[in-house]
């Protein structure tokens, strides 16, 4: 009541543009499609977002539709802030995050939004990393030791030790690298990937782990690691900025004379 | 039913026979386990068992030839070629080609979905390098120059 009475008063306060506005309306382009329906092939839908009212990342475009125009797209997210990597997709022809990803303000094109390539799609943009998670799983992604430190408290590591694990220990597992790389989309279900090579890598050079022998051998054949052919789209990719191709040379540099 | 889509038997897909024929029953592949997950959601990824040749030893090799290769290039182009060079240059010319076709092999062809055909095309591969290995022999023992000197004689021509 208060409020109402108030509001006319407050209004030649309110800062206001100049000139009104303009809406910037932007197509965006979106992979839709429905297990329910297998029958309908899967289709791109066009939807119409004003950039004006709408906040600057393609996360937040995808969150306006959902909530304003199309409550059936389905979607992963979480964080909105690039430390989760639910909302991993392809976004105008390159695998990123849609929340670390700013919008193209060039409203004369459209921007194309299609799930990670070469996955099984669950819904929508939504793809199954079922497969993705069975290998992080295969490469034993946690500390192995024979024996334990004598005054039974932590593992104790020096500054240049623990130095060696930046770049690696900050990867996220939103799979953008590896759904970008041709060798995974050929043989995704033996050739590892280079999320999860890196992650292998990580866990090999860490001083307090004593399970290299074993994790070495796992990667000695022809398919888990050498079908990476140095191709690099991993490392042109990652919305984190991290190296997983000069993990993966420096794997096999480990494994050279091995 | 259960027993035709299981896994690795072959799939017989009546609708490819109209379209492609005799050669589409040909290149049948091998069914892939559906969504590519084997076992429960939480089994881990088995990897093929450990093969040193097949990883470190084969990788290892291909280097080594490969940055080997640059000079005895090099050599041949300067035109300081001995026997002992261009021999050494066919065999490392040989075993790259080889393993760069074994890796689209693998790549393309691979064992896990084409089965037989895969083996077909690794037996066809060490056939024609063999076949390139005497042919290698025939030129190095009849050929002025080795291989350089009839690569110098082809631009020649």
């Amino acid at each position: 009541m208060l409020k109402s009475l108030l509001r006319p008063s407050l209004s030649p306060l309110r800062r206001t543009l100049a000139t009104a506005a303009l809406p910037r309306v932007k197509q965006f382009q979106i992979y839709r499609w429905n297990p329910d329906t297998p029958e309908v092939a899967p289709k791109l839908q066009t939807y119409d977002v004003d950039l004006n009212a709408c906040g600057p990342m393609v996360l937040d475009a995808l969150l306006k539709i959902k909530n304003e125009q199309d409550s059936t797209l389905t979607f992963r997210r979480s964080c909105r802030e690039g430390i989760c990597g639910s909302c991993a997709m392809n976004i105008g022809g390159v695998n990123t995050l849609a929340c670390l990803c700013r919008i193209d303000n060039n409203t004369s094109k459209s921007t194309k939004i299609y799930p990670l390539p070469h996955m099984y799609i669950v819904r929508d943009l939504v793809p199954d990393l079922t497969h993705f998670y069975q290998q992080y799983k295969s490469i034993q992604p946690y500390l192995q030791r024979d024996d334990h430190p004598a005054d039974g408290r932590e593992n104790l590591q020096s500054i240049e030790d623990r130095a060696k694990l930046d770049g690696l220990y900050e990867c996220i597992l939103c799979a953008c690298c590896s759904t970008s790389c041709p060798s995974y989309w050929w043989n995704q279900e033996q050739y590892l990937g280079p999320a999860v090579l890196m992650q292998a890598y990580r866990w090999l050079i860490d001083s307090r782990d004593q399970a290299g022998k074993i994790r070495k051998e796992m990667l000695q054949n022809s398919m888990s690691l050498y079908r990476c052919h140095t191709i690099m789209n991993c490392s042109r990719t990652c919305p984190k900025g991290l190296n997983p191709g000069l993990a993966i040379a420096e794997i096999k540099k480990q494994l050279a004379f091995d | 039913m259960l027993s035709v889509t299981r896994v690795g038997l072959r799939q017989i897909q009546p609708s490819s026979f109209a379209r492609a024929g005799l050669f589409a029953r040909s290149l049948t592949t091998i069914p892939q386990p559906p969504g590519g997950v084997t076992g429960n959601v939480n089994e881990a990824y088995v990897p093929p068992k450990p093969l040193k040749s097949h990883g470190s030893f084969h990788w290892t090799s291909e280097r080594i030839v490969a940055v080997g290769l640059l000079p005895l290039v090099g050599s041949s182009f300067a035109g300081t070629s001995s026997t002992i060079i261009d021999t050494t240059l066919a065999a490392f010319m040989l075993y790259h080609v080889h393993s760069g076709f074994q890796s689209c092999i693998i790549d393309y062809i691979p064992l896990r979905v084409y089965g037989s055909f895969h083996k077909i095309c690794m037996y066809l591969l060490t056939f024609g390098t063999g076949v390139a290995g005497y042919g290698v022999y025939e030129i190095e023992q009849k050929e002025e120059g080795g291989l350089a000197g009839v690569v110098s004689r082809i631009f020649k021509a």
